[in-house]
């Protein structure tokens, strides 16, 4: 029909257009600066291409046990969160009723205060002086101030997993809210208990939102740095941590530019194995 | 805003009847019109900061971009920024030279440049030329609380100390580590080999188990020395007068190794359309009004003598220790860093960061 | 299933409470008469808010931020139903590549697209803007925009759209009377995770922002300055007051309809 080939053209081209121009060519631009072997002289002259940066971070080897520690903090980040989040999304879905709109909005507003303060009175928190280690130590259920609490990667996985739970809820709503209620019904008819209910029809349809939540939260929390650098300590730097400084404290971009290629493939290949195993494909088709 | 204007033009008749039968073909400061485009830290794009030039050039229009750090200051500047004027730190000024994004500065245009020490003047100075202005300027050493160790700092080695375990804090920098086990060891921090490299990552490597955290802000370290979390770090000044204002106690080192000094610049980007002007904001730069206040308010240096001399608020003198005359010859100040020692030293402290 | 409704009801608001908390907190520093966060208070005050609606520069910071938000997030909520649509409802080649492109912002550090696209408008002598920050946000929030989409629209029976253009619609009037509507919770679900994403990013905008600041880079700005901080603070407190305002208000006006 000639009028669904025009909207597919309309629906096609702004995105296309939009993404070539400010995603694919800056990525170009970074990729082609990861083949710069120093970082003297102009910026946009031309240099001979180069595999040094690769072959010094391939030699070295400094890095690539914190892609690995980073890619597991990730993935127990992004599991703990889509779990905790998946009664929040249920809630909002089947319990608010009218409200719902109302209750999602309450548990977005947080997130448009500055992040740096919120982790700070987090920090205010949490710290030896705290909020919480004074409620501890005033009850006497401690002697001692809990520092571990703070400035360690354990501080960042729970910082992390506590930010993430209200966007993850998020695509689990959106699934959980197409799901037909005369499903349920159904369901009851046949004498299916409330579990059941749940298990047989509520789960398996909501995967595809549960899964774009671990995809959505996994993803970006391997390249993750302001956490860590609030509340990670010395010994609670991830990946992006590297990167970042390459770029904002070295003035290193080749070098910078090659470990965010090495941790862009790296993540690639990480959600094409994982597609595999689930196949998100079908559901999506 | 009225004070504004009263002072905007008791200033202009001031510097009218100064100018007196003067260049008739020069246009008075208060009707010169243009704008400045200046590449700076983020604070100090705040009028108090060039109060001077605002009031003797109401009507040229100064715009701020903000830089994150010297690398990123850098990273725009090479990458095209079209700022007239920015601001870098000791450690950092060779590159802008020998990359040709500098201009020269003519000090024959500058009123306030004899108020300069000859030592600042120098700092300005690469390869034998004025590139850049020596403006803000303090100390690095170890701020300490005095009722969690009462006996004293003497030693820039008390950052690396086990005794103090997990209430040091030092500062996220590897030029800034490198250069405290130069001072440690005797080095020759212009001249570190790679086997001095070494030991010094295995150093700091070791040090992470006494490191509480590492401070990127002053606000981070003001925060954790004043609950307490730490005991000792590497501190500039500008921590050391706020805690003090606040009541802490604490204390602010002089290391047997000496103090560490670090001077921040204006430099002119090469290519500059309006070099009049620049030049007329540096020079506003040096005057008293601003001078003062980056010393009240940033609690920093300023490097018009006259301003220094002027201080009279007793914990500004503590900090800036005025009362010693010999601190600046027990001071070393920073190098300017080479590309490859830039290279090599923030890979080392990477590494450390990332090590197991 | 009542049974199990105070269980989830509690949890939900046993998170919202451990979501406002630390807001409690900053509200309780923006009264505080101290410069440094911490207990115990040292007295109240309403200096900072005074100081705050006498600051010309942190109130257009926020203005900045709102703008730049909300076209953002607008543009990348059409792009995301665009992409979306095509995912689902389209065969065509190189289907596969234009999804991954859509998500792949997702892996890419915010620092390196800063730096990417820093060396793109210096290129093309594009001077950095609230349009070059709000480029770059866009851009960066469609992942989100089509993954809550997307989950909305899989699985939705295609047949609807059948029947409507059997009846005699065409597809764009389909689209629009018959998809559009059915996926609306999912666009303003999109739109405001979208707004959320753009509001408080930092790494992008100190990048790209030019002569004009967003809050969280003119909030970086002040933050090296310890007796900033509570005038940041009393914004932050402001800002949040005004949204739940606004929220508690529509709630209000729903409830009436």
């Amino acid at each position: 029909m000639l009028d669904r080939r025009a909207t597919f053209w309309a629906l096609y081209l702004p995105p296309l257009l939009w993404l070539g121009a400010f995603f694919v060519i800056p990525l170009a631009l970074m990729a082609a600066f990861s083949t710069r072997a120093e970082s003297g002289g102009d910026l946009l002259r031309l240099w001979t291409p180069s595999l040094k940066q690769y072959l010094d971070l391939f030699t070295s080897g400094a890095y690539w046990r914190l892609l690995r520690l980073s890619a597991l903090m990730a993935l127990a980040i992004a599991t703990m969160a889509t779990t905790l989040a998946y009664p929040i999304a249920y809630f909002l879905a089947f319990r608010a009723g009218r409200r719902a709109g109302f209750y999602l909005v309450l548990l977005l507003v947080p997130f448009w205060t500055s992040y740096l303060l919120r982790v700070m009175a987090l920090k205010i928190m949490l710290g030896s002086n705290g909020v919480v280690n004074s409620f501890l130590t005033y009850t006497g259920l401690i002697g001692e101030p809990l520092t571990i609490l703070l400035y360690n990667r354990y501080a960042v996985v729970i910082t992390l997993i506590y930010v993430w739970i209200p966007f993850a809820a998020l695509p689990i709503l959106a699934a959980l809210q197409r799901i037909d209620l005369s499903l349920f019904e159904a369901a009851a008819d046949l004498g299916a208990t409330p579990f059941r209910q749940f298990w047989r029809v509520t789960l398996p349809l909501s995967l595809p939102g549960v899964l774009a939540a671990f995809f959505m939260v996994f993803i970006p929390t391997v390249g993750e740095y302001v956490t860590p650098l609030l509340v990670g300590g010395s010994r609670g730097f991830m990946y992006g941590n590297i990167i970042q400084d390459f770029f904002t404290k070295a003035a290193n971009w080749p070098l910078g530019s090659a470990l965010s290629m090495i941790m862009l493939v790296s993540t690639l290949v990480m959600v094409a194995v994982a597609l595999r195993l689930v196949d998100l494909r079908k559901l999506i088709e | 805003m009225k004070r504004q204007l009263f002072a905007t033009l008791f200033i202009a008749s001031l510097l009218l009847a100064a100018c007196g039968g003067g260049t008739a073909t020069e246009v008075p400061p208060d009707q010169l019109t243009g704008s400045l485009t200046v590449l700076d830290w983020a604070g100090y794009d705040a009028p108090d900061f060039w109060v001077d030039f605002q009031t003797t050039y109401p009507k040229v229009t100064v715009n701020f971009e903000i830089g994150a750090s010297d690398a990123d200051i850098y990273t725009k500047m090479k990458a095209g920024d079209q700022a007239d004027i920015f601001h870098p730190y000791t450690g950092w000024l060779q590159f802008y030279v020998d990359e040709g994004l500098v201009e020269e500065i003519d000090t024959s245009k500058l009123t306030n440049w004899n108020k300069v020490p000859d030592d600042f003047k120098k700092i300005g100075q690469i390869n034998g030329k004025q590139y850049f202005l020596p403006w803000d300027w303090g100390f690095t050493s170890i701020l300490y609380r005095t009722d969690k160790i009462p006996e004293g700092v003497d030693s820039w080695a008390a950052l690396m100390d086990p005794k103090y375990q997990g209430h040091i804090s030092m500062w996220d920098d590897g030029p800034g580590a490198v250069t405290i086990s130069s001072y440690i060891h005797g080095y020759d921090e212009t001249n570190i080999t790679s086997a001095q490299l070494a030991l010094i990552k295995e150093e700091w490597t070791q040090q992470r188990d006494s490191n509480l955290f590492y401070w990127a802000g002053e606000p981070e370290l003001v925060e954790g020395m004043a609950n307490g979390d730490v005991w000792v770090a590497y501190a500039w000044q500008g921590a050391y007068a706020t805690l003090l204002g606040q009541g802490v106690p604490v204390a602010y080192a002089n290391p047997k190794e000496g103090r560490n000094s670090w001077v921040g610049v204006y430099g002119i980007r090469k290519g500059a359309t309006n070099m009049d002007l620049a030049l007329k904001f540096l020079d506003a730069k040096l005057a008293t009004a601003t001078g003062n206040n980056v010393v009240n308010l940033f609690y920093y240096g300023h490097s018009n003598q006259d301003v220094m001399n002027g201080i009279t608020d007793e914990t500004l003198k503590q900090a800036f220790s005025i009362g010693d005359p010999s601190i600046l010859s027990k001071t070393n100040f920073t190098p300017n860093l080479t590309a490859e020692q830039r290279d090599d030293w923030t890979a080392m402290w990477a590494e450390v960061k990332a090590a197991p | 299933m009542k049974t199990r409704s105070p269980i989830i009801t509690g949890y939900y608001w046993g998170l919202i409470t451990l979501l406002y908390l630390p807001i409690a907190i900053l509200f309780l520093f923006s009264i505080n008469a101290n410069t440094t966060l911490s207990f115990p208070l040292r007295g109240l005050t309403l200096e900072w808010y005074q100081k705050l609606l006498e600051s010309d520069a942190v109130l257009r910071s926020a203005r900045n931020s709102l703008i730049v938000a909300a076209g953002s997030s607008s543009a990348a909520t059409v792009l995301g139903v665009m992409v979306a649509l095509l995912a689902t409802r389209y065969q065509f080649r190189f289907k596969g590549l234009l999804i991954g492109l859509a998500v792949l912002p997702l892996i890419v550090p915010l620092i390196v697209m800063g730096v990417a696209l820093l060396l793109l408008f210096s290129a093309m002598h594009i001077d950095r803007s609230l349009w070059t920050v709000g480029v770059a946000h866009a851009v960066v929030a469609l992942p989100y925009t089509l993954l809550i989409i997307v989950a909305r629209l899989a699985g939705f029976d295609a047949n609807l759209e059948e029947a409507a253009m059997d009846l005699g619609a065409d597809y764009p009037t389909t689209l629009r009377r018959i998809v559009i509507p059915i996926i609306a919770p999912a666009m303003v679900s999109a739109w405001l995770t979208a707004f959320t994403v753009s509001f408080d990013e930092f790494a992008l905008a100190l990048f790209l922002a030019g002569t004009e600041p967003t809050f969280p880079v003119y909030l970086f700005s002040q933050l090296r300055f310890a007796n900033r901080l509570p005038i940041m603070i009393a914004l932050a407190v402001l800002l949040m007051i005004g949204t739940l305002t606004l929220v508690f208000i529509a709630e209000r006006i729903r409830r009436v309809e």
